[in-house]
């Protein structure tokens, strides 16, 4: 009896602090959702004390001081309507739904976060990051308010967006570099032209399971590159689902597989995986492996992967580095963008402050934090026009 | 041995006794007891294993993060992330599985159990349930993205807490209806006969015997059905947990699970710059879910202590 008595209140202690701990997320909630500017404002000189340890950039440290004395008289509207942003600009509270691309996924997080940091948590984010294609689905259907993209919009994309009356502005963002690796152990192969890679992973070279085996079809697209070395060619790589695959067969096999009748696919026979850590592994594991990631990935694993240069049109060889994917040197590199649903951002202050943060120099410097490469100042400055325009 | 009487002296009483027992082995019972060592000692190699390989990542996040772990929110950098969204959504679904199958489940198995009679569309509705069992959790979630974030969206509010929680309830419906089964199945005919003897209803007799006697067994069921819902991500990619970065936690908002957000970061690249890794914190959340289904799981056990206390008349 007495046992069964200290279990029952064993029990009642475990289901009283498991309840407070639910009920304290609720209020929580509450106080983040609804609160007043003037709360708001308390937090921002808070978050501002929060950032300068948190970046080590001095400016942005100014910025969000700045923010903080002009968030008393924060007009929503005025701040939808403020043209050049600078680095903090004032922020609405409200809640922001930002879908699409995986790849865009990591530099939207960290605005959100910036954001949430800035309003004291009164600017609420959410973030997923299903990927550019799925991404427009929902966004041409209502559901969200910005769309992530590792490509521009497809014409039937559009076309279903203008079908359910959603209107929508492009802004680029960033550039993302596809970086071709192979195992740091691999000596021989060091540059490779499209004619080869194409031959190497094109829907024509199902089968080959030696890098030479390509060999008479790399000679015969014109390759720079053969001889292949004789040695096991072992492939990893995003699945068809990525937009790393759909921007790499856009790079490597469009032109090619069109020009010779092919579906503009890569071969099927090949380890693909949507995660990338599993791909670096794949790469990493076989002495003369062959793979691609993005340049984000690679930068970040860069001692587990040897990157190949690719050659240009005029056969030089340029290898994946931040300076030559943001003077557009390097072949494969593609832009990053951020699709906003025009009637949102109007109607709902939040979403035009996110955006406006996303311009913002803080939060464009997050495209570098996340493992991009800024664009140059000039298409920023065509973003930025873009969107005050709307 | 009670065939050696006491008064026999040590040593012959030893050697009697090894004598008996060495008759008694045989080549085939003592490569049974080998093959039975091994495979104990491989099952409990793999579970030190897993915890290994859980625990030792997960600590020095535990060590450099301290509560701030679990009140934090999922984001970008492994040295500022957290898993309160995480923990409230597999918290809800917890208790939502609880609430929904549990009734549910037990009601359906009084029925098939007590109620039904032996005709073929009862054996067929047994049958259907047992394969209900054995069907993958992704189908499951095609259901719940259907029905409870499509048909029902003004119950669920669309992709929300709820949905996911009705979608694993379903999913252990047919575990709670099988091991309910089989608890009440196991409940003597005498405990219901002597219930009809003194003229007690049917009603009466599993309300006030069947029930009661069956109860541990039932929150075994319940045990194991909830730790398999709080443990499922498929259904839950489907219903569409948020994986990148969620600001507040809501019933009728955007989600996720910790199952969700281990799955999201064990395939995340580490930013160069933080000290821990997202490997680090994958496997604390791994040790977090461990530890809420290690909750559910001491509720139910105390509970059913006391039912089986109950039931001995202590």
């Amino acid at each position: 009896m007495n046992t069964s008595k200290r279990r029952l209140a064993i029990t009642g202690v475990i289901s009283l602090s498991l309840l407070a701990a639910a009920c304290g997320s609720d209020s929580k909630t509450a106080t983040t959702t609804a609160a007043p500017a003037t709360t708001a404002a308390a937090a921002v000189t808070t978050a501002a004390a929060a950032d300068t340890t948190a970046a080590a950039d001095t400016t942005a440290a100014a910025d969000t001081t700045a923010a903080a004395d002009t968030t008393a008289a924060a007009d929503t509207t005025a701040a939808a309507d403020t043209t050049a942003p600078a680095g903090g600009p004032e922020l609405a509270s409200g809640e922001v739904f930002v879908t699409g691309s995986s790849t865009v996924e990591p530099i939207s997080i960290r605005v959100g976060e910036l954001a949430k940091e800035m309003s004291g948590g009164s600017l609420a984010v959410t973030v997923e990051g299903p990927g550019t294609g799925d991404g427009f689905k929902k966004f041409c259907a209502g559901e969200g308010d910005v769309t992530g993209a590792s490509r521009k919009v497809k014409d039937e994309e559009a076309t279903l967006c203008a079908d359910a009356g959603i209107n929508f502005v492009e802004l680029q963002v960033g550039i993302d570099g596809l970086t071709v690796a192979t195992s740091p152990k691999n000596t021989a192969v060091e540059c490779l032209d499209t004619a080869a890679l194409y031959a190497l992973l094109g829907p024509e070279s199902e089968g080959f399971a030696n890098w030479s085996d390509a060999n008479a079809l790399a000679t015969e697209l014109g390759s720079k590159s053969v001889p292949l070395p004789d040695a096991p060619l072992v492939i990893s790589g995003p699945g068809e689902e990525s937009g790393t695959y759909d921007s790499l067969v856009e790079f490597v096999a469009k032109k090619i597989a069109t020009d010779r009748s092919q579906d503009v696919v890569f071969r099927a026979d090949y380890a693909s995986s949507a995660n990338d850590n599993l791909i670096v592994e794949g790469i990493e594991s076989a002495d003369t492996s062959l793979g691609w990631v993005g340049y984000a990935y690679y930068k970040a694993e860069e001692a587990r992967m040897k990157a190949i240069a690719i050659a240009d049109k005029e056969g030089n060889c340029v290898a994946p580095t931040d300076e030559t994917i943001a003077d557009g040197t390097y072949p494969y590199s593609r832009p990053l963008f951020i699709y906003v649903n025009v009637d949102k951002a109007k109607a709902n202050p939040a979403v035009a402050s996110y955006v406006e943060l996303y311009l913002s120099d803080a939060g464009i410097a997050q495209v570098t934090d996340a493992g991009y490469v800024a664009e140059a100042a000039a298409k920023l400055a065509t973003s930025r026009d873009a969107w005050s325009a709307i | 041995m009670a065939l050696v009487s006491p008064s026999i002296k040590a040593t012959t009483q030893a050697q009697v006794r090894a004598s008996i027992t060495r008759r008694d082995r045989n080549i085939g019972g003592l490569v049974l007891y080998v093959l039975l060592l091994i495979a104990v000692a491989t099952t409990l190699l793999v579970l030190f294993t897993l915890l290994a390989r859980l625990f030792a990542p997960a600590l020095p996040v535990f060590r450099d993060r301290g509560l701030s772990f679990f009140t934090g929110t999922i984001g970008s950098n492994p040295d500022k992330v957290g898993i309160w969204p995480g923990l409230y959504g597999s918290f809800i679904i917890g208790i939502g599985v609880i609430v929904v199958s549990i009734p549910l489940g037990v009601a359906a198995a009084i029925y098939l159990e007590d109620y039904a009679q032996n005709r073929w569309y009862n054996r067929l509705i047994v049958i259907n349930i047992r394969n209900l069992a054995g069907i993958p959790a992704v189908i499951y979630g095609i259901l719940g993205l259907t029905i409870f974030v499509g048909w029902l969206e003004p119950l669920t509010t669309g992709k929300t807490v709820i949905a996911a929680a009705l979608t694993l309830a379903v999913l252990v419906l047919p575990i709670v209806i099988i091991t309910a089964t089989e608890a009440i199945r196991s409940v003597p005919q005498g405990l219901r006969d002597a219930g009809y003897g003194v003229g007690a209803s049917k009603w009466e007799v599993t309300r006030d015997h069947v029930l009661p006697y069956a109860a541990p067994g039932i929150l075994t069921g319940t045990v194991l059905s909830l730790a398999r819902a709080l443990g499922e991500a498929a259904p839950l990619i489907l219903i569409g947990a948020i994986t990148g970065l969620l600001p507040a936690t809501s019933l009728d908002g955007p989600f996720t699970a910790l199952p969700m957000t281990i799955y999201s970061w064990s395939s995340k690249a580490t930013p160069p710059k933080s000290v821990l890794g997202f490997d680090n914190v994958a496997a604390a959340a791994g040790v977090a879910l461990l530890l809420l289904v290690l909750v559910f799981n001491i509720i139910a056990v105390i509970f059913r202590n006391r039912f089986e206390k109950q039931r001995i008349g202590l």
